[in-house]
């Protein structure tokens, strides 16, 4: 006897009728109590997505973000009971959902308050010894190729909008008002120590790190940057990953 | 597929042996807001118990302060996610996640829910009702034999608040408990709080309820606050929201509960609008003061 | 791309950035006057004010609120997000304008 799938799909779809084969000891409707279990799925599943995407909520207002919330989560239930995850693609969700599309930087701060989660429960990983960085400078014709393995907890994010301006106004750095949301920005989200920061860096720096962070090599990383802003930075870039603890392999076997 | 029948289920109260079990004291739900204050002041307290799932995560915060937390309290993990009531097969993948998680962290306890909440590759967020019949004691039964073979130790498993009933079922719920105990060598997680709201929300008498629970298999009691409903006929319908104090009503089974039972290791939990740590804490004295006067009366047999 | 533009990033340029990196990096927190400048450039950190954001738990419990159905079609956004500028804005620049100043 399948009960379990009636029941399921009467919980995510509100205008399905309640489950057959429900009795109460009063004889009172089930439907009544059944949707105390509806209340249960689908406001839990609206609050997990609050509790990771609060700047996104405070940007459109509670009822909105509750009602887009609720429609993604009827149709984008999880898949896992790790609900810390939950929504990953709730930023894509709200890219293509109408009634959005006049804050077209609301899916990118989505996509950065997701990666800030990702980051603090991302596997803990120790730094390269600088001695190993600085040996190999003794054949400089090795560094092309160089490969280094980024932090687990490491992500980078360019953006079309001033998603870091947004999210930082959010958090008492900065005034909204003077927040331009049509400004191209490129986030670095890292943990450092049981902390997850968030930075705004050069695009060209974000393309640097994000293209070492894939596992390609140094000089093409470099390449890609320059390309990118003839003025990139490369000791800064790199700078920046040392003084992160953010490099933690060098030349790391590849998995095939 | 083998049983777990040889597992013996977990001491009773004061009784069971050394460093294996839960102390019969009072411990409290690990809440992260509460990690540095933990720390900070290391409360004199029985246990924490968390919920596996919100430690099924890499590396970070959360497992660096469990990690501390651990070393100087006995630790119950609390499953919400294995859905042992669930019509399909058991999500191995979660299980071998679980297992991981009670391998890095050896707590004294693990528990789960007798209800479902997956479905269809679906995880529903919460814990739902099953009917009570030979077909799902079969299988309730054999998903509890593959947890203790995978686990290799002994699970409790918690009564559960429900909302509904289903005309098919041919076990009261307290019966069909017993039946699951029996069979697969698991212990009871007996939820104070659920056995009031079930028994509000279906008419029954909570003590002759706990009276028919297999009370001797009790490895942990659970102690939590309710929110009050009412069902389309007006009647009473309490919901489980672990979002206030531990009501009068369920103290007063609680006592009764260890009348029967001796001291058992007990858990205030809290899982909305979470309070500061010291009024948890509060609870849990409480809780504490009542277990203490039925350790010095002595244990039954 | 990458065969021809990385003709233009020699080795020597690599060691070059690599060598000033390291030492950066290897000087004590207090003498690193040059790497105030870097943050300047690469934006101030910032920390979320509240370090349990870490996403949603699981619970055991249920929930005393009821899921309320609103319309989210006919919805207008009406949070902070009225306080952001408009495209229009004559206040001019923006974040990024500013960062290339300071980096010049």
């Amino acid at each position: 006897m399948n009960v379990q799938t009636p029941f399921a799909a009467a919980l995510l779809d509100p205008a399905r009728p309640c489950p057959d084969g429900l009795v109460t000891w009063n004889g009172s409707d089930p439907a009544r109590r059944f949707q105390v279990y509806r209340n249960n799925v689908i406001v839990s599943l609206v609050d997990a997505l609050a509790d990771t995407f609060a700047v996104t909520q405070q940007l459109v207002g509670d009822e909105f973000f509750r009602a887009m919330a609720r429609l993604y989560a009827c149709a984008h239930p999880p898949r896992s009971p790790v609900l810390a995850l939950y929504g990953g693609d709730f930023p894509a969700f709200i890219e293509g959902f109408p009634p959005a599309a006049g804050l077209p930087y609301l899916a990118d701060v989505a996509r950065l308050e997701y990666l800030r989660v990702v980051a603090y429960h991302a596997a803990d990983a120790s730094p390269v010894d600088p001695t190993a960085l600085a040996a190999l400078l003794t054949d400089e014709s090795a560094l092309p190729a160089l490969r280094m393995r980024l932090h687990p907890a490491l992500a980078v994010l360019p953006s079309d909008a001033a998603v870091v301006s947004l999210w930082a106004a959010h958090q008492g750095v900065g005034a909204l008002e003077e927040v331009i949301p049509e400004v191209p920005e490129t986030a670095l989200i890292l943990r450092q120590g049981l902390e997850v920061d968030v930075r705004q860096i050069p695009a060209a720096a974000g393309a640097f790190i994000a293209t070492l962070g894939a596992g390609l090599p140094l000089g093409q990383a470099a390449a890609r940057a320059t390309a990118l802003d003839g003025g990139f930075d490369l000791a800064g870039a790199l700078g920046l990953l040392l003084q992160s603890s953010a490099i933690t392999a060098l030349n790391p076997v590849l998995p095939q | 597929m083998t049983t777990a029948r040889h597992f013996l289920p977990p001491g009773v109260g004061g009784s069971a042996p050394g460093a294996g079990t839960l102390p019969a004291r009072s411990g409290l739900g690990l809440k992260p807001e509460h990690f540095h204050s933990i720390l900070e002041t290391l409360p004199d307290l029985g246990f924490f118990e968390i919920h596996a799932e919100n430690y099924m995560v890499e590396g970070g915060p959360y497992h660096h302060y469990l990690t501390r937390i651990r070393s100087h309290y006995p630790l119950s993990i609390h499953g919400v996610g294995l859905s042992i009531g669930a019509e399909a097969g058991l999500d191995e993948t979660h299980l071998d996640r679980l297992a991981a998680l009670i391998k890095r962290y050896a707590p004294q306890s693990f528990s789960e829910h007798l209800a479902w909440s997956s479905h269809g590759g679906v995880f529903l967020n919460d814990l739902l009702p099953l009917p009570y019949h030979a077909e799902t004691l079969h299988r309730v039964c054999a998903h509890i034999d593959r947890v203790q073979e995978r686990l290799q130790r002994p699970m409790l498993l918690e009564n559960p608040a429900t909302y509904v009933e289903f005309a098919d079922s041919t076990f009261g719920e307290a019966d069909f408990i017993s039946e699951v105990v029996r069979r697969t060598g698991c212990g009871l997680l007996l939820d104070v709080s659920n056995v009031h709201v079930s028994c509000v929300n279906h008419g029954r008498d909570p003590r002759a309820f706990i009276a028919a629970l297999p009370l001797a298999a009790t490895g942990q009691i659970h102690l939590a606050g309710f929110a009050r409903d009412v069902d389309a006929a007006g009647d009473p319908l309490l919901i489980d929201s672990h979002g206030a104090p531990v009501a009068d009503e369920v103290w007063r089974l609680y006592r009764c509960a260890l009348e029967m039972l001796g001291p058992v290791p007990t858990l205030i939990e809290r899982d909305n609008d979470v309070p500061a740590f010291p009024v948890l804490l509060a609870e849990a004295r409480k809780a504490e003061a009542m277990l203490s006067t039925f350790a010095e009366a002595g244990e039954p047999a | 791309m990458n065969a021809i533009t990385s003709k233009s990033i020699t080795a020597a340029s690599l060691a070059l950035a690599l060598g000033a990196a390291l030492t950066v990096a290897a000087a004590p927190a207090a003498a690193q006057d040059k790497m105030a400048d870097k943050e300047k450039c690469y934006g101030v950190a910032m920390k979320g004010k509240n370090d349990c954001r870490a996403g949603a738990g699981t619970t055991c419990a249920g929930t005393s609120k009821v899921d309320y159905q609103g319309n989210a079609w006919n919805l207008v956004p009406k949070g902070s997000c009225v306080k952001t500028a408009s495209p229009t804005s004559p206040t001019g620049f923006g974040q990024l304008a500013e960062f290339k100043e300071k980096k010049a």
